[in-house]
């Protein structure tokens, strides 16, 4: 038995990606999460208008983050807003006595801008947009789409691509007189399909199970989920140009879906987030994907609401996607990319 | 006068320190069959993954039809890698119909001997019919050469014998074939041998060339273990068929030195390519 004990040691000191999960892993996790779980919002984005605006903005709880006192804006102004998801709350103060307009998309700082209005009693009357129960489903569906697409595309499709290298097919297709761009385009339209199948199939469950609301334009989501699509799929060729082994593979996706669950603001509120790690989430593809879906399904958020994630999103999938396309081209043509470094030199 | 198929001049290829393949010259021309061989570590399966243009030389040229290798030249050659290159999810008949596609050939017959696997996924298949796949696969377009990686390994005698037989057939229609090995047997069956040790060329020419430098003595004793240990520690390279020992590129006298006072009947024998080719790996080493 200490023979094999020994034997399981030495593996594992020189297994370094391993070890990496095993030692490096957790005390990232423990840092990161610890701060990043976090429930309670402790401040809330909140505009006011209308002629009380002034009295009412030096009055509010602290808990609110007032940024603009309007009072001249009405109330078309400022469900404008909330559907361009520029604030998460607005008081009107043209109604006797106030309504105060609460995006029930974002679903933490509802519930907590909810409490901090039922404490104020009669004051103000508070009208939940978009989920108006607070369904937690609602929120979690569309994002869930996201957090699907992204384990078809990165663990899926790096373990399909890292199966013709360990079985030394990929070897066998670099001979053949495909394109690059043959093998490349054939290996991923597959899981690119496949992964759209899913995202439909997803899509219209959760809204026959689950009822949840699809209020936006169908085509504009197709389009924000194809780019976020490319981006995971991207990913997921990366990460297969970096594995010799389908383990190796699955290591290296967990590492990159663990932080995109955690700290994508799905769970988590991004507002309840220390700046630095909620810096770390805005790096992140399902943060937009995240902010896409349920701009669209619940607020019916059009592009013009929406174009910072998608522009964010569109500039990812042309990094990721490139870079994973040139070295997995690299893989495929070495001869071609050592001669057009020798014709360079 | 014919360009050959396949010219490697003076390729090196180093991985950091170390030098896989180190200054290797080798020719194949249309109809002849040029065996590699070497242990394993050798350096054969570099030589040809830069032949074949997946691994760039790090000095040296290397032309596959009188071009570098590029997809057009590996277009006119087939290839049958150490690892077979079969997608084993697929079946027999899918296989070949991807690699017809690939190439753009017509369809490829089913080889007879698979016929009755046509249907099943080549992954259930034994090795004998993985392997006769990858060779009908790799013929079927028609290649002017053929680059197989120890095409034969953990095959039993006979399916040996019928890939050998295709090989033949091949060369006799005119392509060129390069192929790995180190089975003795299969080496005899060459035109031309390159004999690699530790990324060196040692020895290139006919079997008798590669043969020829070396001598090998028959030493015939009852006492056979006690003359195989003697030969052995005074530095004999000394062979062991059986129960018959043969002592390797060492003259009598040293022989005899080696034997002491044993009693031993020497006698000169034609040296096989095996104990060839150790001899010369000893001396390269």
């Amino acid at each position: 038995m200490k023979a094999m004990i020994l034997k399981e040691f030495r593996e594992l000191r020189r297994d370094r990606r391993t070890m990496a999960m095993l030692i490096i892993l957790p005390i990232v996790l423990l840092t990161i999460f610890g701060y990043a779980a976090n429930f309670t919002v402790d401040s809330i984005p909140t505009r006011v208008i209308g002629p009380g605006a002034e009295q009412v903005a030096a009055n509010a709880p602290d808990l609110f983050d007032i940024g603009e006192v309007d009072a001249d804006a009405t109330t078309d102004d400022a469900l404008t807003w909330m559907q361009d998801n520029d604030t998460e709350v607005v008081i009107d103060t043209t109604t006797q006595p106030p309504t105060a307009y609460v995006d029930g998309a974002s679903l933490f700082t509802a519930q907590s801008a909810s409490a901090a209005f039922g404490r104020m009693g009669d004051q103000v009357q508070v009208d939940i947009l978009y989920n108006p129960d607070l369904d937690t489903s609602w929120v979690m569906v569309p994002a869930l789409i996201g957090l699907i697409l992204t384990f078809i595309g990165t663990i899926i499709t790096s373990i399909g691509l890292v199966k013709e290298r360990q079985t030394g097919t990929l070897e066998q297709l670099a001979v053949m007189p495909l394109r690059p761009a043959d093998v490349i385009v054939g290996k991923i339209a597959p899981y690119f399909l496949l992964a759209s199948f899913d995202m439909l199939v997803v899509t219209l469950l959760g809204v026959w199970i689950f009822d949840v609301p699809f209020n936006g334009n169908p085509w504009l989501f197709a389009l924000g989920a194809g780019i976020f699509l490319f981006v995971v799929l991207g990913l997921g060729v990366l990460i297969s140009t970096a594995s010799q082994t389908q383990a190796q593979a699955i290591q290296l996706a967990i590492m990159m879906l663990l932080p995109q669950i955690l700290l994508s603001g799905f769970i988590f509120p991004l507002d309840a987030m220390p700046t630095a790690i909620a810096a770390i989430g805005r790096c992140l593809p399902l943060t937009y994907f995240v902010e896409i879906a349920q701009g669209i399904f619940l607020r019916g958020a059009g592009l013009e609401a929406l174009w910072l994630p998608y522009a964010v999103l569109t500039g990812m999938a042309l990094l990721v996607f490139s870079a994973a396309v040139l070295r997995f081209r690299r893989d495929l043509a070495p001869s071609a990319h050592h001669r057009a470094k020798a014709k360079a030199a | 006068m014919t360009e050959p198929l396949i010219r490697a001049s003076g390729v090196t290829r180093r991985f950091g320190d170390f030098t896989a393949v180190d200054d290797v010259s080798l020719t194949v021309g249309p109809g002849e069959i040029v065996g590699l061989l070497g242990a394993n570590g050798a350096g054969k399966t570099t030589l040809i993954r830069m032949i074949l243009g997946l691994l760039p030389p790090t000095e040296g040229e290397l032309a596959l039809f009188d071009a570098p290798p590029s997809r057009e030249g590996r277009a006119r050659l087939g290839y049958v890698p150490q690892g077979l290159g079969l997608w084993d999810d697929l079946t027999v008949a899918e296989n070949l119909a991807f690699v017809d596609e690939a190439f753009g050939s017509r369809a490829t017959a089913v080889p007879d001997a698979l016929a009755g696997s046509r249907d099943r996924v080549v992954g259930g298949i034994g090795l004998g019919r993985q392997r006769q796949l990858a060779f009908a696969a790799a013929l079927g377009h028609g290649p002017e050469l053929l680059v197989l990686d120890e095409p034969t390994s953990g095959v039993d005698p006979l399916s040996r014998a019928r890939l050998w037989d295709t090989v033949h057939d091949s060369a006799d229609a005119g392509v060129g074939v390069l192929v790995t090995t180190h089975y003795m047997q299969e080496a005899e069956q060459c035109d031309r041998l390159v004999l690699m040790s530790q990324g060196v060329a040692v020895a290139s020419g006919q079997l008798a060339d590669i043969v020829g430098g070396t001598t090998a003595l028959a030493v015939r004793t009852d006492r056979w273990q006690d003359a195989f240990a003697a030969l052995d520690d005074a530095g004999v390279l000394v062979m062991l068929a059986g129960t018959h020992v043969r002592a390797v590129d060492a003259g009598e006298d040293r022989v005899r030195d080696a034997l002491g006072g044993l009693a031993a009947r020497l006698e000169p024998v034609t040296p096989t390519l095996e104990e060839a080719m150790v001899a010369r790996e000893r001396s390269a080493g």
